[in-house]
């Protein structure tokens, strides 16, 4: 079962191909992985950096004195989108952004995943497990 | 609560994601301690904390990832058992007083301090797969920058190191903190994987399972913003100069003088858990 190389791929492929004088070029799901979860967290940190500096020049402090109370993930991104749909950007709502950039990213990263061991792997085993995931994830991250 | 200004807690989130890299660990086990001496309720710092855990550990699987050394599949196979477990974890700490959280988290960082300080990778063997770990496909290859070659590796005992990571998302999602020291040595002793491996796939397991905990802090309301900005940054930022820092230094006497600092760390919190009047 673990000799077709496809079924492999998720642990070993792409860019160590040449390496180990192998011949087939995988489609690099480890690249991906990797990337989202960079992007993601570099994203969430500039949020963050934005919305201090924008305290900063607007009020001279770089506190903030509010509280996400009782709010679940999707609560939050629903209402930060609604904020920007009616052009109410302030650093708060930047400060926001980052915090639910930073708590989507892994969440994204599980999501491809499955996406991959379903499509490309066609792998149900894997395509199960990372389910199981994604369920957990998405039941108390939006659902509660 | 207290105000604790920007300006103070930028540098010492610097720090303390500095130390916990230097020694190895992440920067929740020296910040959630730090925060509680400023005067901050101890479930308050440990939704912080956790939420950094998720930008640091995914910061630098990244890399990791990339280099085809993290295990996809052993991760998200186990990622299952440590959500739950986080999740579990959290509503613990929710409902608990705080004085037992401080002596537990003494407890976990004095554990992780001995498997750190007394090392466990000499002990990893490999054996025979058993029937149930090669139904689950976990096994792999990687290559070895150092030797120059590429490692081929079967992991073993899937069906005993499960639950003990749903036990590590416990202690994950009771404390804030990534619980990498004890992830690592379910994966090492248990699991039989090579340390290489097992390090870089408990980084990828280790945001996800404090995403499970950060979404309970969340509901709870016990994520304060104002905190989080300069602690998230000041940890990656320490965290990062910590980890490149790490891998130039071959003296093991500075590890070990960080190492110390989370022992001091470990021993003030155990004390002040049983005094209490926190």
């Amino acid at each position: 079962m673990t000799g077709d190389p496809k079924i492999r791929a998720g642990t070993r492929t792409g860019a160590s191909a040449s390496d180990l004088g192998e011949t087939e070029q995988e489609f690099d799901m480890d690249a991906i992985v990797g990337y989202i979860l960079l992007i993601g967290v570099l994203i969430s940190l500039v949020l963050v950096v934005a919305a201090l500096i924008w305290r900063w020049i607007d009020t001279g402090t770089l506190a903030f004195g509010y509280k996400l109370t009782g709010a679940n993930l999707f609560q939050l991104v629903v209402d930060e989108v609604r904020l920007v749909m009616h052009g109410m950007l302030r650093p708060r709502l930047l400060l926001s952004m980052g915090i639910a950039m930073l708590m989507l990213t892994p969440f994204i990263r599980v999501l491809v995943s499955m996406v991959y061991f379903m499509a490309a792997l066609k792998n149900w085993k894997y395509s199960l497990f990372t389910a199981i995931v994604l369920l957990t994830l998405t039941y108390s991250l939006f659902l509660r | 609560m207290p105000h604790i200004s920007f300006e103070l807690l930028f540098p010492i989130s610097i720090v303390a994601g500095f130390v916990g890299a230097m020694a190895g660990m992440g920067g929740g086990v020296v910040i959630i301690p730090v925060l509680t001496l400023l005067g901050v309720d101890i479930k308050h710092a440990i939704a912080i904390s956790i939420l950094s855990v998720i930008a640091t550990s995914s910061g630098s699987a990244s890399a990791y990832i990339r280099d085809h050394i993290t295990n996809l599949k052993v991760g998200m196979f186990l990622e299952m058992f440590t959500i739950a477990g986080a999740l579990t974890g959290a509503r613990i700490t929710l409902a608990v007083s705080p004085r037992p959280l401080y002596i537990i988290f003494g407890l976990v960082l004095l554990s992780s301090w001995l498997a750190l300080f007394f090392g466990s990778h000499a002990l990893a063997h490999t054996g025979p797969q058993d029937k149930f770990t090669e139904w689950l496909e976990l096994e792999g290859s990687y290559p070895d920058r150092v030797l120059g070659q590429t490692v081929h590796y079967k992991a073993r005992r899937a069906y005993f190191g499960a639950p003990l990571m749903y036990m590590a998302g416990i202690i994950a999602g009771l404390l804030g903190i990534g619980a990498g020291a004890v992830k690592v040595l379910i994966h090492d002793l248990i699991m039989g994987l090579p340390p290489k491996v097992s390090t870089t796939t408990s980084n990828m397991i280790i945001g996800v399972t404090a995403l499970a905990g950060a979404s309970v802090y969340l509901m709870a309301g016990l994520i304060d913003p104002g905190l989080a900005a300069p602690v998230i940054l000041g940890i990656a930022v320490g965290a990062f100069l910590g980890t490149r820092l790490l891998v130039r230094m071959s003296n093991q006497a500075v590890r070990r003088f960080f190492l110390f600092i989370l022992l001091i760390l470990a021993a003030e919190m155990i004390v002040r858990g049983i005094r209490g009047g926190l």
